[in-house]
């Protein structure tokens, strides 16, 4: 989904810079991003959205899941990315691997090509 | 080694003694087709959820390499769920086309339909359709050429199946003290599912084995769950051919930034206090406010998880001696705001990345198994619930 489009909500212009990049729509795509960057990037990235993050979540919360105005499923994207990378950043001293001898590509998510802002369907 | 504490479990339980396992289990083919014809051609095994067929004509197949078949679960329009063997009666082909290890379809008149010839089943696995009946012969007759049904039992809203012509046990028997102890646990109302799956060269016992114990957490998860939980389980119970255990949460445990956040938002987490306010008075039965979680093997190969809103499965289906697809289901109750929402995704996050951690361990170990070695494996006392998993494998293995 070649998106061009980077506006976000007003008052998080300053993150517009990293929608192209890091709004991903899928678990699996986000996993995918966070194991083809660097260590510097995926701190860059955090750096740059926790200080955001409550504001963030309580932007998104104004609407029902589902029903995001296109703007505000960019900005939630950002901060399912943020999930993703946290732990990397938080716990693993910035490396991009969960670990060193499974690769994890080999995990395969059923649920992993589902966009996450939509919630996933309940079976 | 000098003994500084009792063990509790073996004195508990001393019908399932001390001594080492032998690794010949794990690493030979001859002890494998045993395993195909004596357990998972013979034990109740779990191969859905009710929720997964909520409607007349919807349908799972789910595919069973160890008994060399896959099987169509399908809701009649009487409300029944019946399994059958995915075979044509005509030529033994496929009857609905299998999208992969599992495959969820509908049929709105709920029926099937053989691709290859146009045979046509009901939910009941009666044949109601055959294109040119008039061409076959006399000996052929349409009633008694209905789908190979299996038996099926369903347990709060797992979905049971049973290769064997006539059970050893039924369902109900054979989970008698595990429903005693799970059976109020309300899991078709948390049903919010992330599911992950991977084929891995191990022998399937390793990888329930490696869930099967704590004793790893301190060391193989320091870096992902830091501390978090205490060490040794509590409250083991043998119940019948299955068993149970729980898991605590160590209060003194730090959460990173992000996980604060998260968990403040989060209507339920595996890693925040939660006392228990829903769980059956079984499971921690104190309502000690760190309750983590009930880890509960079910025989042969599933460990069913479950705690305050949020319950999860691991299970483990044999492919050959030396291979596992290992299918990981997590389920929490339906977020209702996005930020909860995405606090679920955040805390499900860090399980995808411990149980990645377990993955890492499992097909070295078949390595070394396979490498001759070692003859035996030494467990500890907290690693009970492996022994008695083997225990019961080996009574099925000599029945």
């Amino acid at each position: 989904m070649p998106d061009t489009d980077s506006r976000l909500p007003v008052g998080f212009e300053g993150l517009e810079p990293l929608v192209s990049e890091w709004a991903l729509d899928t678990q699996t795509q986000r996993e995918i991003k966070r194991l083809r960057s660097t260590p510097e990037e995926i701190r860059g990235f955090y750096n740059a959205v926790m200080p955001r993050i409550r504001d963030i979540l309580d932007e998104v919360d104004r609407f029902p899941i589902g029903e995001l105005p296109e703007p505000h499923a960019r900005l939630f994207a950002l901060a399912f990315s943020l999930a993703e990378v946290a732990p990397n950043v938080e716990l693993y001293g910035g490396d991009i691997q969960v670990t060193h001898n499974f690769d994890e590509r080999r995990f395969d998510a059923r649920h992993g090509d589902h966009p996450s802002p939509k919630g996933l369907a309940a079976r | 080694m000098q003994q500084t504490h009792v063990p509790r479990w073996a004195e508990r339980y001393p019908g399932l003694g001390t001594e080492p396992l032998p690794v010949d289990s794990y690493t030979s083919p001859d002890h494998y087709a045993l395993e195909q014809e004596k357990v998972f051609k013979k034990a109740w095994l779990i191969v859905g959820r009710v929720e997964e067929v909520p409607k007349a004509g919807d349908f799972k197949i789910k595919r069973i390499a160890v008994a060399r078949t896959s099987v169509i679960l399908m809701r009649g329009r009487d409300g029944e769920i019946r399994a059958f063997h995915n075979v044509c009666s005509h030529r033994a082909n496929q009857v609905v086309a299998e999208k992969g290890e599992e495959t969820f379809g509908r049929s709105p008149a709920a029926t099937m339909f053989c691709g290859f010839h146009g045979w046509v089943y009901n939910a009941k696995g009666e044949l109601i359709n055959v294109p040119q009946e008039q061409s076959f012969y006399d000996c052929f007759e349409k009633k008694s050429a209905g789908l190979t049904q299996v038996h099926t039992g369903i347990w709060n809203g797992f979905v049971f199946i049973n290769f064997s012509v006539s059970p050893r046990e039924t369902l109900e028997e054979n989970m008698r003290e595990f429903d005693a102890h799970l059976g109020a646990y309300p899991f078709h109302d948390i049903t919010y599912q992330f599911t992950y799956a991977a084929v891995l060269d191990c022998n399937w016992k390793v990888a329930l084995d490696g869930f099967s114990e704590i004793y790893h957490l301190s060391h193989l998860h320091a870096r992902t769950l830091p501390g978090s939980f205490t060490e040794g389980f509590e409250a083991i119970k043998l119940l019948g051919d299955h068993r149970t255990s729980a898991l605590y949460l160590d209060t003194a445990a730090e959460f990173t930034e992000l996980q604060k956040i998260s968990n403040s938002y989060a209507v339920v987490s595996l890693m925040v206090q939660k006392g228990g306010s829903m769980l059956p008075p079984t499971i921690n039965p104190e309502r000690k406010a760190n309750f983590g979680f009930e880890l509960s093997p079910v025989f042969p190969n599933t460990i069913i998880h479950c705690t305050d809103g949020i319950w999860f499965t691991h299970q483990f289906w044999p492919v050959g001696y030396n291979r596992v697809l290992w299918e990981g289901k997590y389920y929490l109750r339906k977020p209702r705001t996005n930020s909860q929402m995405w606090a679920a995704h955040h805390a499900q996050t860090i399980t995808r990345n411990v149980w990645l951690e377990d993955a890492g361990t499992l097909e070295s170990t078949q390595k070394g198994l396979e490498s001759g070695a070692k003859t035996h494996l030494i467990l500890q006392d907290e690693e009970i619930l492996l022994r008695h998993s083997h225990h019961i494998l080996g009574k099925y293995i000599n029945a």
